[in-house]
């Protein structure tokens, strides 16, 4: 009797997880759009998204990006396009549901970001899909992203293919290290660069010591206590530069004497360790002759090397969308198209601006810079 | 044997485990009265080292200090446990005490309400930047103990016995004064306890207030020791101070001082002698095994069913 009870049971349980799957593939099927031709977007109101992480552990990067993105439409937008801005914490549960939202709004007609090569994954799949939307990164560097998996992705700064020969060569042959200790923080960004510096260093005869540490992590005095008396440099691909400041602190805790070497996603104004070098995708435009009135018309202190190039990824949106309108209408396949097209002479950046067939920055290198006292950066690389 | 290798991970494991054991305390002295796990203790923690960080920006920040160090970390410490005690009050009044006599799952979903409500309050008022105490600007982190390569930081030092000083504190509370013995009553039987005249309300909110200002020191000692400061961090100390009481035997107060301890000492060991990528996996593979050798943890007691 009891059996055949619990028999019923099981039976009504598993018919009614049953409907509800049925029911759920069908409200699916309901609210998927149906695939059509691409819509043309009015071009009277066409939009740029902007996704980037405006608050939580990288807002200083955020927040400088926004606001070159904002003087970029101020300046060159023409009063008719609109910036849609859009915060992701640099975290790509935020960047998928934001982007998801980006995608479904038809003016939009190309996109500004995600900031992190994790983020950049994360999207790709929704940017793929239907009326699929261009999207341009300012500060994504992870390699594969433009092995031309994601056609519809850009960036304006150089790869990791460049960055990690470039930090290698300086740590082996100007800061002379024999020993090097590098943490990677266990991010899609993070890991293959380390990989990468850390083949360079082997190949040319260094000792490396590899870690790992979680992001989320803010006690490292442990893995400090592990870095030996003969490491000379200590290399951080972290994206997240106050975590790279709180290890540098105890490390000095600790009285180790070794220099920290920062990856692109330390270069901003979180880390300000004196004697610490940052690797940047961007020369300093305050350095380059002819941007001035640029940067006066910016306004606003700026510290990372972040801003300007995403500045460079709104103008080339913008130079797009406005191609595209010409005739009145714009999709955003004709967006795309007109992106592989551009060509920015002399740009902020220094030297002309153009993409390659794959999306990438055309003659981009990395430079690498020392941090003095007071936040002071000086080239030397 | 590297033996200064060995003291220093020892350092670096007291200071994680003297904050996770102060958090410990506060779920652990909860549950032995009300058998509650206050799922919120996490963001009161977090709470506790923004007030310390607002004492900070007050008395001019970081950079521009205007008043001496040892007193602006009193201030920090006072402010903090006394602003985190004064939450756990009303956590208590507002959404624990009305649901006394609700079946247990209740006062444990209404604790997750609460730690998203102060999460989310933090991000409103606060917003989702981190703050820093930057603590080196103001104290000069070379200073403390050097003994070869050993180095043991004056913050640290500082640290560790705040820590023991409140732990100390605690343990001369519960056991010699008049409120400890009401404690102790109430967390035994609390009928009992009402029905030999102790005002079991009082015990419970003085049991909310002291395990409250706990947490709130131990935010204070975070953000010296760490810096960061951001609205989300109670979540993973949260976990890991629950974890310590759970270890060190739920209800037990010398047992969550001593989980909080073994956790902290278990992080810094597994980093320093096995790996730090996978330090959470080891360190919860023994926890799992202690447990399952002593299913009540280190110090507690089995729960004897009367039949």
């Amino acid at each position: 009797m009891h059996g055949r009870k619990r028999n019923g049971a099981v039976a009504v349980a598993l018919l009614a997880i049953a409907s509800l799957v049925v029911a759920a593939s069908a409200i699916a099927r309901v609210d998927a759009p149906a695939a059509t031709a691409a819509p043309s977007a009015g071009c009277d109101s066409p939009k740029i998204g902007f996704q980037g992480p405006i608050t939580g552990d990288a807002a200083f990067i955020g927040k400088e990006q926004l606001g070159f993105a904002q003087y970029a439409i101020k300046k060159l937008g023409g009063g008719k396009i609109k910036l849609l801005q859009q915060d992701t914490q640099l975290d790509p549960a935020q960047a998928t549901t934001t982007g998801t939202k980006l995608h479904a709004d038809a003016s939009v007609l190309a996109v500004v970001g995600p900031a992190g090569s994790q983020e950049v994954l994360a999207v790709a799949p929704i940017y793929k899909k239907g009326q699929r939307l261009p999207f341009i990164s300012g500060s994504a560097t992870r390699t594969s992203l433009t092995s031309g998996a994601i056609p519809n992705f850009f960036r304006v700064v150089p790869n990791d293919s460049v960055q990690a020969p470039t930090t290698a060569k300086y740590i082996r042959q100007i800061l002379k290290a024999k020993e090097v200790f590098i943490v990677d923080d266990q991010t899609a960004y993070s890991r293959p660069l380390a990989n990468g510096v850390q083949a360079n260093l082997t190949a040319g005869g260094v000792k490396v010591t590899r870690n790992s540490v979680n992001q989320k992590v803010t006690d490292f005095s442990s893995l400090v206590s592990k870095i030996g008396d003969g490491v000379k440099v200590v290399y951080l691909p972290w994206q997240i530069a106050a975590n790279g400041q709180i290890f540098g602190q105890q490390m000095k805790e600790q009285g180790k004497n070794a220099v920290i070497v920062g990856s692109d996603g330390m270069d901003s104004g979180d880390f300000k360790l004196p004697g610490s070098y940052v690797v940047a995708f961007a020369p300093d435009i305050r350095a380059i002759k002819g941007n001035e009135a640029f940067i006066k018309g910016y306004g606003k202190k700026f510290v990372s090397n972040f801003g300007p190039p995403t500045y460079v990824a709104t103008q080339a949106a913008i130079a797009a969308i406005k191609k595209a309108c010409a005739d009145g209408n714009a999709t955003r396949a004709e967006v795309q198209k007109q992106l592989h097209t551009t060509f920015i002479p002399k740009s902020i950046l220094g030297g002309n601006f153009q993409f390659t067939a794959k999306g990438d920055v055309k003659g981009a290198k990395f430079y690498i810079f020392k941090l003095g006292s007071g936040g002071k950066k000086t080239l030397v690389g | 044997m590297d033996w200064d290798f060995f003291v220093q991970q020892l350092v670096n494991g007291l200071t994680l485990g003297s904050v996770y054991a102060l958090i410990a305390l506060g779920y652990t002295m909860i549950y032995g009265i009300l058998k509650l796990l206050n799922f919120a203790h996490g963001e009161v923690y977090m709470m506790g080292a923004f007030a310390g960080f607002g004492v900070l920006s007050i008395f001019g920040g970081a950079v521009g200090l205007t008043i001496n160090a040892l007193a602006l970390i009193v201030l920090m410490l006072a402010t903090a446990m006394l602003g985190s005690g004064l939450l756990g009050v009303a956590i208590e009044r507002f959404a624990y005490r009305p649901l006394r006599n609700a079946p247990r799952i209740a006062p444990l979903i209404s604790a997750l309400g609460v730690s998203f409500f102060l999460q989310s309050s933090a991000l409103l008022l606060f917003g989702a930047d981190f703050r820093s105490y930057e603590t080196y600007e103001y104290i000069d982190l070379a200073s403390g103990i050097h003994w070869g390569p050993l180095n043991i930081s004056v913050v640290r030092i500082t640290v560790i016995l705040t820590a023991v000083a409140l732990m100390l504190g605690l343990t001369l509370l519960v056991g010699r004064t008049r409120l400890g013995k009401a404690m102790r009553a109430t967390a035994f039987d609390r009928e009992a306890a009402a029905m030999q005249g102790i005002d079991v309300d009082r015990v419970i909110v003085s049991t909310f207030f002291i395990g409250s200002a706990l947490a709130g020191a131990a935010g204070v000692m975070v953000g010296l020791v760490f810096y960061k400061v951001y609205h989300l961090m109670g979540f993973i100390a949260g976990l890991k101070g629950f974890t310590a009481a759970v270890v060190g035997g739920i209800g037990s107060i010398p047992g969550a001082m001593l989980g909080g301890i073994l956790i902290g000492l278990a992080e810094a060991f597994i980093t320093g002698y096995v790996s730090s990528t996978f330090q959470d996996v080891f360190v919860f593979s023994i926890l799992i095994v202690l447990l399952l050798v002593r299913p009540s943890g280190l110090l507690g007691k089995a729960d004897i069913q009367k039949v």
